[in-house]
């Protein structure tokens, strides 16, 4: 089996070196490979590509680094097809895009990755990252538990804390058969919330094994989106995990676009 | 989901026999029922739903209750089998219902491959839960990757005609390959075990196996339970397994008393799977409630009195029903009011001898209930909120909710109502049955020490009136309240009928009443005090708007229009914070109202009516206990659209349970609600006077509702039809 990599994008610009302390400790995790694929105009090669890549290019040095000519979501895309990365790790915007929540290079590529995508915040800088603390909101579906598979892998790997948040939708339930989601009826809450907490994580690991992990599960209730902020204020969270159905246009994706664009840690976007 | 077998008429008892008579030896000795209204269907595989349909297609009789886990097994699987008034506890925690060995296991492999649902392709797979005959069936139709396709067909029973017995039979037959099977019978976890307390529980196996030539390998051939077979294409093959189980609770020596058993019954497989099925047609004779016009309605009562049928033991009369009853480990199988005033009823009208094990249960923890009271400083007899083996208190202290906040439970010391709950199952179980010789020898000590209890606990303040504070009513939700109207109007009940009781039976057994009055040190003013302090008791009710507080102070909480949160899928104490909760009018489940509903007939019909009115709005029923006593009470006050939209509501508990609520086993209190919606509500089967009446108020598609009950050791046709008006219930000839 060959070694697992991780594809790194960097456009040149210092708000994308962000991404290199996430994609360093989860090469560690994962014992993967950097491969830093930077798109350009022009070819580049040597010290001019390591140039190209910042003044703190110096943290490249051990890693592969690619270049190519062309659109930079297609070239990525295209090596992304072709090296099968375990994940992309990317700023969520270039400098020039600053305030859009997400750049057109990094939405074309969370379209269509064919794994999952760690979109992480410019403003996060050099600053080392670690991973102790991974928050995945949940909404009680099975297809939502298998598709936390990698994020799940990644936490244990990582010996970190998976915290698992389920916000209550109190209108409707989940129509896919098998959802769990709040209990209608609290007969005896100290019966009821053990056996609850219970089968969600039973739920979870029968589609996602969870092996080693510590999983501790909340329950939320109101907008997710802003109950996922204020518990990943709360609990120092380092990543937030989120299962995306891969349609973008309103009103779905609501809870994905808030928290990219609140969000100050790295979000994994996995597909259902 | 849960959908009826389409297709086939009803196939009654007979032509079930007839049927199973002609069946060859190699198919399963018994049919399934073919009438929608007894089964219900879990049509394919969903894994996640798994814990769900373990808990719904569960079987039992009362002394055992077993999952309808797959025997293979699944990644969700959670096979269990618990024998009713085994437990165990670990260090520090509450006891909870022991599992026993699971004796349903079977895992076989043909050629290799490992025949399970998450292998291959299910060309078909339904389990079916037939609750006419206590019989869960499984049939399957497996095609593996290599292209062989093997039928499965399987029947699984706890027996209610032999409390002691388990049957599993399975049919294998490949449809299109020879090859290799093997059998993996073995049980999984120890055939005998010791309880913590000391309970021995011992299971012996017999198994055989029919090979295409219809020889059958005796049981001691088996090596282990591991059989290996050449399948012959077309050939159809047999395991019978039956196991015998037995406790120190019922005999002394459990093992042998297995062993025996088991060789005895494993020679007439089919004898035994026809004494069982006769059982329960003995038993849904008695105990059936027939609705025309609503086939979902129907199903549901069905499925209610069945699992009632099959938590509830008239041969021990030391066990009671856990609010989950032997389907599953949630609640720990510990026993709540659920059983004295919600399941009771069915059992008092249906089956009174196992209504009396239910009664005679809090006999015999009396002593615990006294104990308990004594150390909290009063007299008489304080029920356990949680009950199990013993009668203690064993209400866990605290739980730590899903969003991290740890919650003291204070139901074991302030929900005192329990007391008063016993004592009202105690008088019910009297009044419908007279049975005389259950009130002398055990219910009237009962009643006596509940009513010490209020007479200890309630003090008379300034205004002359008894007042009962710091107390939690039904509605949970408000917790530390004082002179709650549920809690007060039941004690005051209480009082009441332990003077009557004590009186009744001075005059009427003076001997026995001598020497109860004796050995519990009765002074002969006690019952005359009872009397004063229920005649003094304050009960919140302002006759000027006829409306009972639920509690001092109720009605300067905030009101919250619970309509804004049309619809919902979650309880409100969860949406708006336990704190927030409290501070408002948002009530659990019906407290004033449970009140109304249980002191019927003292509650002018004014009453009754302004103060449903009044609290039905500002229900969350965040209890599963609450829709069907809504709609009981809706359905007596004349509003059958309410009455039929709550009664609905308490069908879904369990049968329509897309969110997980049965996981950890069936909601027994909310299924004898639901039977009592119907029975009580709908019916308006009333007891007033020496003869039983109902006020019926069907709703508009039941066309009919048709049961017989027990009435004081008469049996009793009611028969409704739509639109039936008031009238005396007509004795069976």
């Amino acid at each position: 089996m060959s070694e697992p990599i991780i594809l790194v994008p960097l456009d040149g610009s210092k708000q994308a070196l962000a991404a290199l302390p996430v994609a360093k400790v989860l090469g560690e995790i994962e014992r993967a490979a950097l491969h830093i694929l930077h798109v350009g105009e022009h070819e580049l090669a040597g010290d001019e590509l390591r140039s190209r890549l910042g003044r703190e290019a110096s943290v490249l040095d051990g890693f592969t680094i690619d270049a190519r000519v062309g659109t930079p979501a297609v070239e990525i895309l295209q090596v992304a097809g072709e090296i099968k990365p375990r994940m992309i790790v990317m700023c969520k915007h270039s400098g020039a895009e600053r305030g859009k929540m997400l750049g057109r290079t990094a939405m074309k590529v969370l379209h269509d990755a064919p794994c999952p995508v760690v979109l992480v915040p410019p403003e996060r800088g050099a600053t080392p990252w670690h991973l102790h603390h991974v928050l995945v909101p949940h909404d009680g579906t099975p297809s939502t538990s298998a598709a936390l598979q990698p994020a799940a892998e990644l936490a244990e790997r990582g010996r970190a804390e998976l915290l698992v948040v389920h916000v209550t939708d109190i209108r409707a339930a989940p129509a896919e058969p098998g959802s769990l989601t709040t209990p209608r009826y609290v007969d005896q809450p100290q019966h009821e919330w053990p056996a609850w907490t219970s089968e969600f994580i039973n739920r979870l690991a029968c589609v996602c094994p969870l092996g080693h992990l510590h999983v501790r599960i909340v329950l939320a209730h109101g907008d997710t989106a802003a109950e996922v902020l204020r518990l990943c204020k709360r609990q120092s969270t380092d990543l937030i995990v989120l299962a995306w159905r891969k349609i973008w246009e309103a009103p779905h994706a609501a809870t994905l676009k808030d928290i990219l664009r609140e969000a100050h840690c790295p979000i994994m976007v996995v597909r259902t | 989901m849960v959908d009826p077998l389409s297709g086939g008429p009803p196939a009654g008892l007979p032509e079930l026999r007839a049927r199973q008579a002609s069946l060859h030896l190699a198919q399963l000795p018994a049919v399934p029922t073919g009438d929608p209204g007894w089964i219900l269907v879990e049509e394919g595989f969903t894994l996640a739903r798994e814990h769900e349909v373990e808990s719904l297609f569960a079987i039992g009789n009362g002394y055992a209750g077993s999952r309808g886990s797959l025997a293979e097994g699944s990644a969700l699987s959670a096979p269990a089998t618990f024998v009713a008034g085994v437990f165990d506890s670990k260090p520090g925690s509450a006891p909870e219902l022991a599992p026993t060995a699971d004796w349903t296991h079977l895992s076989t492999t043909i050629d290799g491959q490992p025949l399970r649902l998450d292998r291959g392709h299910n060309l078909e797979h339904r389990r079916i839960l037939d609750m006419r005959q206590g019989i869960l069936w499984r049939e399957w139709r497996h095609q593996d990757e290599a292209g062989r396709i093997t039928q499965l067909r399987a029947l699984r029973l706890v027996s209610l005609a032999d409390h002691h017995l388990l049957v599993q039979c399975v049919t294998i037959m490949p449809e299109n390959f020879s090859g290799r099977l093997f059998i993996d019978a073995t049980m999984t976890g120890p055939v005998v075990q010791v309880t913590g307390s000391g309970t021995t529980v011992a299971m012996a196996v017999a198994r055989r196996v029919m090979d295409h030539a219809e020889r059958w390998t005796p049981s001691t051939e088996l090596v282990e339970g591991r059989q290996s077979l050449e399948l012959r294409l077309g050939k159809t093959y047999r395991l019978d397994r039956i196991v015998a189980l037995h406790t120190s609770r019922d005999t002394r020596e459990p093992r042998e008393t297995a062993g025996k058993h088991v060789e005895r019954a494993i020679d007439d497989v089919a004898g035994v799977i026809a004494e069982h099925s006769d059982s329960w047609q003995a038993r849904w004779e008695a105990s059936d409630l027939r609705i025309e016009g609503d086939p979902t309605a129907q199903r549901a009562l069905r499925f209610a009195i069945y699992h009632l049928l099959s938590a509830v033991n008239p041969q021990d009369d030391r066990v009671s029903i856990g609010a989950r009853g032997l389907s599953g480990t949630a609640y720990k199988g510990h026993v709540f009011w659920d059983t004295d005033i919600f399941m009771l009823p069915f059992f008092i009208l249906t089956y009174p001898e196992a209504a009396r094990a239910l009664v005679m249960y809090r006999y015999h923890t009396l002593a615990a209930a006294r104990a308990k009271a004594a150390r909290l400083g009063y007299r008489g007899a304080f029920y356990a909120w949680e009950s199990a083996d013993s009668g203690e208190d064993v209400t866990p202290p605290f739980v730590v909710a899903p969003d991290g906040q740890v919650v003291q439970i204070l139901t074991g010391e302030q929900e005192q109502h329990i007391s008063a709950d016993v004592a009202f199952g105690v008088w019910n179980y009297w009044q419908a049955t007279g049975d005389d010789h259950f009130l002398v020898e055990a219910g009237t000590e009962i009643l006596i020490e509940t009513a010490r209890f209020w007479a200890s606990r309630a003090e008379r303040e300034e205004d002359g009136r008894y007042h009962i504070r710091g107390v939690i009513g039904p509605d949970e939700y408000h917790e530390t309240v004082d002179d709650n109207a549920y809690t007060n109007g039941m004690a005051q009940w209480n009082l009441e009928v332990a003077a009557e009781t004590a009186n009744l039976v001075a005059e009427r057994w003076p001997g026995p009443w001598q020497a109860l009055s004796h050995r519990l040190g009765i002074e002969p003013e006690e019952p005359h005090r009872w009397q004063q302090v229920a005649r003094d008791f304050y009960t919140g009710f302002d006759e000027q708007t006829g409306l009972f507080e639920q509690f001092r102070g109720y009605f300067g909480l905030e009101d919250i229009d619970l309509a804004a949160f049309v619809p919902r899928t979650a309880p409100m104490d969860v949406l708006l914070s336990r704190e927030r909760i409290q501070r408002s009018k948002i009530i659990k489940q019906p407290d004033v109202v449970m009140l109304v509903y249980l002191l019927w007939e003292r509650m002018p019909p004014e009453v009754r009516k302004t103060n449903f009115e009044y609290y039905e709005p500002r229900c969350g029923h965040g209890s599963s206990l609450s829709p069907a006593i809504h709609a009981l009470v809706a359905a007596r006050l004349g509003d059958t659209a309410l009455a039929e939209r709550y009664f609905r509501q308490a069908a879904e508990i369990d049968l329509a349970d897309s969110m997980g609520n049965a996981v950890g086993g069936i909601h027994a209190g909310a299924l004898g609600g639901l039977w009592q919606a119907a029975v009580l509500g709908f019916a308006g089967l009333r007891f007033c006077g020496e003869k039983p009446e109902h006020r019926a108020n069907l709703p508009p598609s039941w066309r009919s509702l048709s049961m017989r009950f027990q009435w004081r050791g008469q049996w009793h046709e009611l028969t409704l039809p739509k639109g039936a008006e008031r009238r005396k219930a007509e004795e069976d000839p």
